[in-house]
């Protein structure tokens, strides 16, 4: 466990309290582990991925004796130290070549892991082609049935979309959206309906379809309407990946994570939550209400008023009075009104 | 006049810029994500892969950008900046919501008493310098009196009673007082929930987690010695005796929820459905009303009553 920091002074303290819970979410650090062993391929992997999501990373140099699957508690110190909470770990054994491992945590807890195996690498230096700037947002696109469907591929879909996307912003510039990120699925092997449902970890595995990474750059071109035509060229790093072993989320820990933070009145009113009816913000910023009114009722409507139609002293007593009390005292009549009521 | 040429060329213009799948594309533009559910085309996925793949990212890119480009804008220097929905994605947060702050004591108690917290400036006006000092801090008003060169002292003061002292002993014991009650909150907000009680909870979580674990659901398990035993939901009920005053509010609220059914139905209907009340009060009343007759009621009840007395 790490010691707890009591802040000495007015710049350490400000840096605490940056790393306190906060109601909407910075983008997530990730750090960049080496395993006991690397290789060429994954390293170059790994250098290639922190490009893409610099400045929100950090890479560990020094080899790691680690096994995200066996024991994770690593992770939670360096989740704790660095205040970091994703991992890329890279290690490549005998059993298992060219091992990329993506975890996230939870309140330096690790919730969920994956384990993807790389196929095939291009580097962004071999393919002679624009790059986009560092630090820009990515879009990214999902490409499969399968990430709405199959519990893993919809694990690597949120994965790669807190890796890369998961920073809640209001604005963003349009000429600063430089590249996109591809995902794609290939296609399901035919005798394989066991995808799904059944078979061991180790049959599974090998079932799944491969997953292709691709990173182009757009460029775009007037098109004689708003929207601009968009066109494609590869960027890299381009990847083939093979899902291989994974870890899915603690159900409590996952339910303690999807919370959300109430929304603001004033966000409500924007719009952000629940829509309200008839309330809008004009352009000036004012906030303008539309109010429906009932049909009118013509049979209340005041017209002229003449003594003749005046109704009997006493009359508006009894629609009001209702049921309020009946005492079985009988007042004198006169011989007039009873005249009246047998008309 | 013939327009087919121009209609064409539009409809190309068009056509390059929207994207025609089975299953729409699912645009998350809070996140600048889109997903394509369409499932792969096997065939142009063998025959060229890269080829496929960037088709199918540029048609993705290009609902995406739609999407954006369709988004209100703003005018910045560097182009137009989109204002981004919130997102539809629901992603796992990296740390738990942040728990409110505690209220301190005064909070409190102003609550209780319906105080409104008042914004105190921190500049105050000085009418001898004629201009705005600090309340307090440097040069500030609190410290006036430590630092005039002349002080009145009470005829009857001690030989060795120092004014400037005595005022700066008293600001001081404020401050300290105002430290003391601070650091009683911070003690009082966490007190509330002590490490120790939460990580029995996790321990008792895990534990029994793990005992319905097995294949048969812990059923044929071996009992260790002292082990507890789970606990489900346990049904609670109010205790046979309470007090008097609580007895009391109960039977209470019982009355007032019936007596408001009694109302409402009375409402509904006017009255049950054997009597029509309004017309009953109507005959009784000679057509006076039933203030009327309640007015009448009452007076002849309270001679009734003065009578009595004498």
């Amino acid at each position: 466990m790490l010691r707890t920091i009591k802040p000495r002074n007015a710049r350490s303290k400000r840096a605490l309290d940056a790393r306190e819970p906060k109601e909407v979410e910075d983008a997530r650090t990730a750090i960049f582990v080496r395993g006991t062993h690397t290789g060429e391929v994954v390293g170059a992997v790994m250098k290639e991925l922190m490009a893409l999501k610099k400045p929100y990373a950090i890479s560990f140099s020094k080899k790691n004796t680690i096994r995200p699957f066996e024991d994770a508690s690593s992770f939670e110190f360096w989740a704790q130290k660095n205040d970091a909470s994703m991992f890329i770990v890279g290690q490549s054994t005998k059993k298992r070549p060219n091992g990329l491992v993506i975890a996230r945590t939870f309140d330096s807890k690790v919730l969920d892991m994956c384990e993807l195996g790389v196929d095939k690498f291009v580097s962004m230096s071999e393919l002679k082609t624009p790059k986009s700037t560092p630090g820009h947002k990515p879009m990214i696109h999902f490409a499969s049935e399968l990430f709405d469907t199959h519990p893993r591929y919809v694990q690597l879909k949120s994965l790669l979309m807190d890796l890369f996307n998961a920073e809640i912003v209001d604005s963003i510039c349009l000429p600063g959206l430089e590249h996109v990120i591809s995902v794609t699925v290939g296609p399901s092997p035919p005798q394989a309906p066991s995808v799904a449902v059944g078979g061991t970890q180790q049959e599974d595995t090998k079932n799944l379809p491969k997953v292709h990474l691709r990173t182009y750059t757009i460029k775009l071109s007037p098109s004689g309407t708003r929207v601009p035509r968009v066109e494609l060229t590869e960027m890299g790093p381009s990847l083939d990946l093979s899902l291989r072993r994974c870890q899915e989320a603690d159900p409590a820990l996952w339910k303690a994570a999807m919370k959300r933070p109430k929304l603001k009145k004033q966000d409500i009113e924007k719009g952000l939550g629940k829509k309200k009816k008839n309330m809008e913000v004009d352009e000036m910023g004012d906030l303008r209400g539309r109010v429906h009114i009932a049909r009118q009722d013509l049979n209340k409507l005041q017209t002229r008023k003449m003594k003749g139609l005046k109704g009997r002293p006493g009359e508006e007593d009894v629609d009001m009075g209702g049921g309020a009390s009946e005492d079985e005292d009988e007042g004198d009549e006169s011989p007039r009104r009873k005249k009246r009521r047998e008309e | 006049m013939d327009v087919s040429n121009l209609l064409a060329s539009h409809a190309a213009k068009f056509q390059s810029v929207t994207v025609e799948k089975e299953t729409p594309l699912d645009v998350d533009a809070g996140f600048l994500t889109v997903t394509d559910l369409n499932p792969i085309d096997e065939e142009s996925y063998r025959s060229n892969l890269e080829e496929y793949l960037q088709s199918t990212a540029r048609d993705g890119t290009q609902a995406l950008i739609a999407a954006l480009y369709a988004l209100p804008t703003q005018l910045s220097p560097d182009g137009p900046l989109a204002q981004l929905p919130p997102p539809t994605t629901a992603l796992p947060r990296a740390k738990p919501l942040p728990k409110p702050k505690a209220p301190t004591k005064w909070e409190l108690f102003a609550a209780a008493k319906g105080i409104q917290k008042q914004h105190r400036e921190k500049k105050i006006w000085d009418e001898e310098k004629q201009e705005w000092v600090n309340r307090w801090g440097r040069d500030g008003k609190n410290k006036e009196k430590e630092e005039q060169w002349i002080n009145e002292v009470k005829a009857n003061a001690a030989v060795d009673f120092d004014p400037v002292q005595a005022t700066r002993n008293a600001r001081k014991a404020r401050v300290a007082k105002n430290e003391r009650q601070k650091l009683q909150n911070i003690a009082r907000s966490q007190a509330v929930r002590e490490e120790r009680s939460e990580r029995k909870i996790e321990i008792e979580r895990t534990l029994a987690s793990t005992r319905t674990s097995t294949a048969s659901m812990g059923r044929f398990d071996k009992k260790l010695e002292g082990d507890k035993k789970m606990r489900g939901v346990k049904r609670k009920f109010d205790p046979t005796e309470a007090s008097a005053e609580q007895e009391k509010q109960a039977s209470l609220a019982l009355l007032s929820k019936l007596d408001g059914e009694a109302k409402r139905r009375s409402k509904d209907t006017g009255g049950d459905n054997v009597l029509n009340v309004r017309k009953a009060i109507r005959s009784v009343s000679r057509g006076k009303g039933g203030v009327a007759l309640g007015r009448d009621a009452g007076r002849g009840g309270a001679k009734g009553k003065r009578g009595g007395k004498r």
